[in-house]
């Protein structure tokens, strides 16, 4: 062996110790974390992987810097194999990959011009973080210095990669020149160069090529790069549950002392793992509604938060763990909750889990669980729950509606209707359960609507009933606010309910509702078809069991996607194919529409919560549905429906906008 | 430093009221019972004031009423009461405001008090009468409509302060033993959490009867009542609004007048 190569042999040795080192500790880490299952569902992991991963289908949302990391991706992977042939060559320098024939030159040829790509991605790159400025890069002086370190490191990569081809071709000794076509200009510029400064700026090239990476690689068990180990396997351990189902409490275990999660050891391993996969993108601060409108929540700074609380406590969680004894400053560092300490209340109640976020993350981050996770604690530990919300909560607890109005009215709404209430319905068996909602059994405006569906049902000619008073809070508020004693009791007393009757399908014009009945009831052993009250109309339209006047809705109308039923249970074109079913063609799509709406501020339990923090959600949310020019603004959700009617009022447009739900939009145009 | 909440269940302020055939009282058959909200306030003062005190004491609540007052009793077990009185007699069924506060005097006096906690009046009845007589059968002070209290438990004594007439404030202190009526205002009560209402299913609620303290049938419930209610009836049901229309302010204002002082009746 030569001198040259012992060195590198030591090097590399050296460093990969000093990296395995790294991630062993990182991986103890997450070993504080609970256990939880997320090994089920392989095909569909897999397939998460290959979509979110390989295909980079999530920061193709942004399409040009989508491209740019597709780019850097792809490079990063083809390059490595030539990395891993270069590290061989150190220590024993006769190998080479060239033995794979012509898949030798292709790969040869991918990686010269992925290396240019990756270059372009780079400076591309560079002009993101310091010419044009996007305000999700506008970000702290410490991660603004960890992310120009690593675009120098790749560019670095990129530019000794070209140099040392570039000088091995201008010696004549690279037999694969002509598979490198980016290398082979670059050869160009050292053509006058002597063959002695060739072979100096050669070993230069691939001394500085390969120290950059072993620099890179024990750079990142300290940087928001690590990404490039943890987000595959994050997005591999993606949750298996429905989109807008939370986690079931195990409420049952009298052994558990302590609910929700307040400390670190507290969270589940995949939740720390998140922390590693960020990649401080802020994709998700930049779609947050609550961050849009001033709010100081921001879903980027809770995960970062969350792993400064892990890397903070984990050596000495570690030592605990031992059986060592903690010095008392240690033992103060431990008792520090994430929420208190990290995290403060005011970001995790501003939370509308409107689902944007989790929607964009690149990586797969669970940003809602976390939240309401922490929530659960506050409320149900703490008590530390504003005291509106406590209001809402306790008019659930004592008349199952967060207005508090007297349960026993809450079929009023539908006297003189002839509406069938299924206990008095004879033999209990309907085609249609109408579930109601407490919007639409209570709230003035709101019971329009259910008065709209009900005349729409009734033209149909569908057999359908109501629960009446046996109806109750669905539990989609208490579970979002952390409440789940609560929903769990209102989720469990409404299952009974329903098993009590025969129907075939559920149909709810409450996106809410629809949401917890159809993908946490399962939860709780209550199986049933659930459809929106949009999937349904658009169903009768379509078969033709409701005759519209077709243009009656002249005015130009638009239409604002309800979270719970749009990002979370991706229902978008049911309630725009009503809509348009009446506009006639005067429909005008608003500039943040469907899994890129933006909430109304009502979800989360947030309807039920004062908004003193920034500019009010739904005034941001009017402003830009009223720049659509539309007469008709068209929901399909009672929160949407006051929180937008609210915003309307606020800009003193009510005389010349309507808010309608699509319901009473078809209703009126019923023939 | 002991002290004992006296708690009433009451309907929940909005059921709807129906009345029994005859003069049978209200029906009780479909109606949400909760904690009168007055009683909240003296239960939740209770435990800052237990909390306050780092912790020292013991907080008792008494509650009077039948089988299905056991929730409501659970409910403030859950905010952090220590133990409860259950007073579950037929018996009982029927006393007047004396009645009520004879019973409760005679379980507190079985028991060690120094401050005693009542709501200053139940949202059902109103009658705001029971902490009163009950200082007055127990032979101590009692400050009633208490917006703020400063114990001071080494001297035995509390400073008080309530709203009186005019926006005025009055402070008052008072020795212990002694009751107090808690008046709104006086604090947020806290919403019981999910340890809390576990820990309320294994806390001690003694039923006590008319025979345990020593009460013969004939002194307490109806038999005993000195107020004999007459008779039940609901408020007239609320009639539609009226409008007045009219482009005349002049005329609006004079059929108004009109109106208020011939159909209304006030003015």
């Amino acid at each position: 062996m030569s001198f040259e190569s012992i060195v590198f042999t030591l090097i590399l040795l050296v460093s990969f110790a000093a990296f395995g080192y790294s991630a062993k500790k990182l991986i103890s880490f997450l070993r504080l974390g609970k256990s939880e299952e997320r090994f089920d569902h392989l095909a569909k992991r897999v397939r998460d992987v290959l979509t979110m991963v390989l295909g980079q289908s999530r920061l193709f949302r942004e399409p040009l810097a989508g491209l740019m990391h597709f780019a850097i991706f792809w490079g990063f992977l083809v390059i490595t194999i030539g990395t891993l042939e270069m590290m061989i060559q150190g220590i024993y320098p006769p190998f080479s990959l060239h033995f794979l024939g012509r898949i030798y030159s292709v790969l040869l040829f991918t990686q010269d011009l992925f290396a240019a790509f990756v270059a372009l991605a780079v400076l591309y790159a560079f002009y993101r973080r310091y010419v044009s400025r996007p305000k999700r890069l506008q970000v702290h002086k410490e991660a603004q210095w960890d992310a120009t370190l690593i675009l120098l490191l790749i560019f670095t990569l990129m530019v000794s990669l070209f140099t040392l081809n570039g000088a091995e071709m201008a010696r004549g000794s690279d037999l694969h020149a002509g598979a490198k076509p980016v290398s082979r200009a670059i050869a160009a510029l050292f053509s006058a160069l002597s063959p002695n400064a060739l072979a100096v700026w050669s070993r230069a090239s691939w001394w500085v090529h390969m120290l950059t990476v072993l620099g890179f690689l024990n750079y990142l068990p300290f940087s928001k790069h690590l990404h490039i180990m943890a987000a595959a396997p994050n997005v591999f351990f993606q949750t298996s549950r429905p989109k807008g189902a939370l986690k079931a409490m195990n409420l049952e275990d009298e052994s558990v002392t302590t609910f929700g999660v307040s400390k670190i050891t507290d969270f589940s391993w995949k939740q720390l793992l998140d922390t590693y996969s960020c990649t401080e993108c802020g994709r998700c601060t930049a779609a947050c509604p609550a961050n849009i409108t001033g709010k100081l929540l921001s879903p980027r700074a809770i995960i970062t938060q969350m792993r400064d609380a892990l890397l903070e406590q984990g050596p000495t969680l570690l030592k605990q763990q031992k059986g060592g004894t903690l010095t008392s400053e240690e033992q103060e560092l431990v008792n520090k909750t994430v929420p208190a300490s990290w995290i403060t209340e005011q970001e995790l109640w501003a939370c509308t889990t409107c689902r944007a976020c989790v929607t964009e993350c690149p990586v797969g981050i669970e940003h809602i669980d976390h939240i309401v996770d922490m929530r659960r604690y506050l409320t149900l530990m703490e008590g530390k729950i504003s005291p509106e919300a406590q209001t809402a909560l306790r008019n659930i607890e004592n008349n199952s509606n967060p207005w508090g109005i007297g349960a026993d009215t809450r079929a009023d709404w539908a006297k003189g209707l002839d509406v069938p209430i299924l206990s008095q319905v004879e033999c209990g068996e309907v085609d249609v359960l109408y579930w109601v909602g407490c919007s639409g059994s209570f709230d003035q405006r709101n019971k329009k609507i259910s008065v709209a569906l009900t005349q729409i049902m009734k033209k149909a000619g569908v057999r359908f009933g109501i629960l009446g008073t046996e109806e109750k809070c669905s539990g989609d508020s208490p579970r979002r606010l952390g409440n789940e004693y609560l929903a769990q009791t209102l989720m469990k007393e409404n299952v009974a309910t329903l098993n009590k009757y025969k129907f075939k399908k559920v149909v709810t014009a409450c996106p809410h509702c629809f949401n917890t009945i159809k993908n946490e009831y399962p939860q709780f052993g209550g199986n049933y078809e659930v459809v929106h009250h949009s999937q349904f109309i658009a169903q009768l339209v379509k078969e033709g069991r409701l005759s519209v006047t077709a243009g009656k809705e002249i005015s130009a109308t638009t239409y604002h996607d309800s979270c719970y039923l749009g990002r979370h249970n991706d229902v978008y074109e049911a309630p725009r194919d009503v809509v348009k079913s009446v506009a006639n063609g005067a429909f005008v799509e608003t500039r943040r529409s469907r899994d890129k709406g933006f909430c109304c501020g009502a979800g989360g339990g947030r309807m039920w919560m004062e908004e003193k923090e920034g500019k009010r959600v739904n005034i941001e949310r009017t402003e830009e549905l009223l720049e659509t020019g539309a007469k008709t603004i068209a929901t399909a959700c009672p929160f949407c429906m006051t929180m937008i009617n609210d915003g309307v009022r606020a800009k003193a447009k009510e005389e010349e906008v309507r808010v309608l739900d699509i319901s009473e939009l078809l209703a009126n145009s019923l023939l | 430093m002991n002290i004992v909440v006296c708690m009433k269940q009451v309907p929940d302020t909005e059921t709807k009221i129906r009345l029994k055939e005859g003069n049978g009282g209200i029906q009780t058959d479909g109606v949400k019972w909760i904690i009168n909200p007055y009683c909240e306030f003296a239960v939740e003062e209770a435990l800052r004031i237990r909390e306050r005190n780092g912790g020292q004491g013991t907080v008792t609540l008494v509650c009077m009423g039948p089988d299905r007052a056991v929730e409501s009793i659970r409910t403030a077990l859950a905010m952090g009461v220590d133990k409860a009185i259950h007073l579950n007699d037929p018996l009982f069924e029927g006393s007047d405001n004396f009645g009520v506060a004879k019973i409760l005097a005679r379980a507190i006096q079985t028991i060690p008090h120094d401050i005693i906690l009542c709501g200053k009046q139940a949202v059902d009845d109103d009658a705001s009468q029971v902490p009163q007589i009950l200082a007055e059968q127990l032979n101590i002070p009692h400050v009633m409509v208490v917006e703020k209290m400063e114990v001071d438990v080494a001297n035995k004594k509390v400073t008080t302060s309530r709203r009186i007439e005019g926006g005025a404030k009055e402070v008052l202190e008072v020795p212990l033993p002694a009751v107090f009526g808690a008046d709104k205002g006086m604090n947020e009560p806290r919403y019981a959490s999910l340890p809390g209402i576990m820990k309320a299913k294994s806390k001690e609620v003694k039923k006590v009867t008319a025979a345990d303290l020593g009460l013969k049938p004939e002194e307490i419930g109806v038999a005993a009542a000195k107020v004999k209610i007459q008779a039940y009836s609901l408020p007239p049901e609320r009639q539609a609004g009226k409008k007045i229309e009219g482009g005349d302010p002049a005329q609006v204002a004079h059929e108004l007048a009109k109106w208020l002082r011939e159909e209304a009746r006030v003015i």
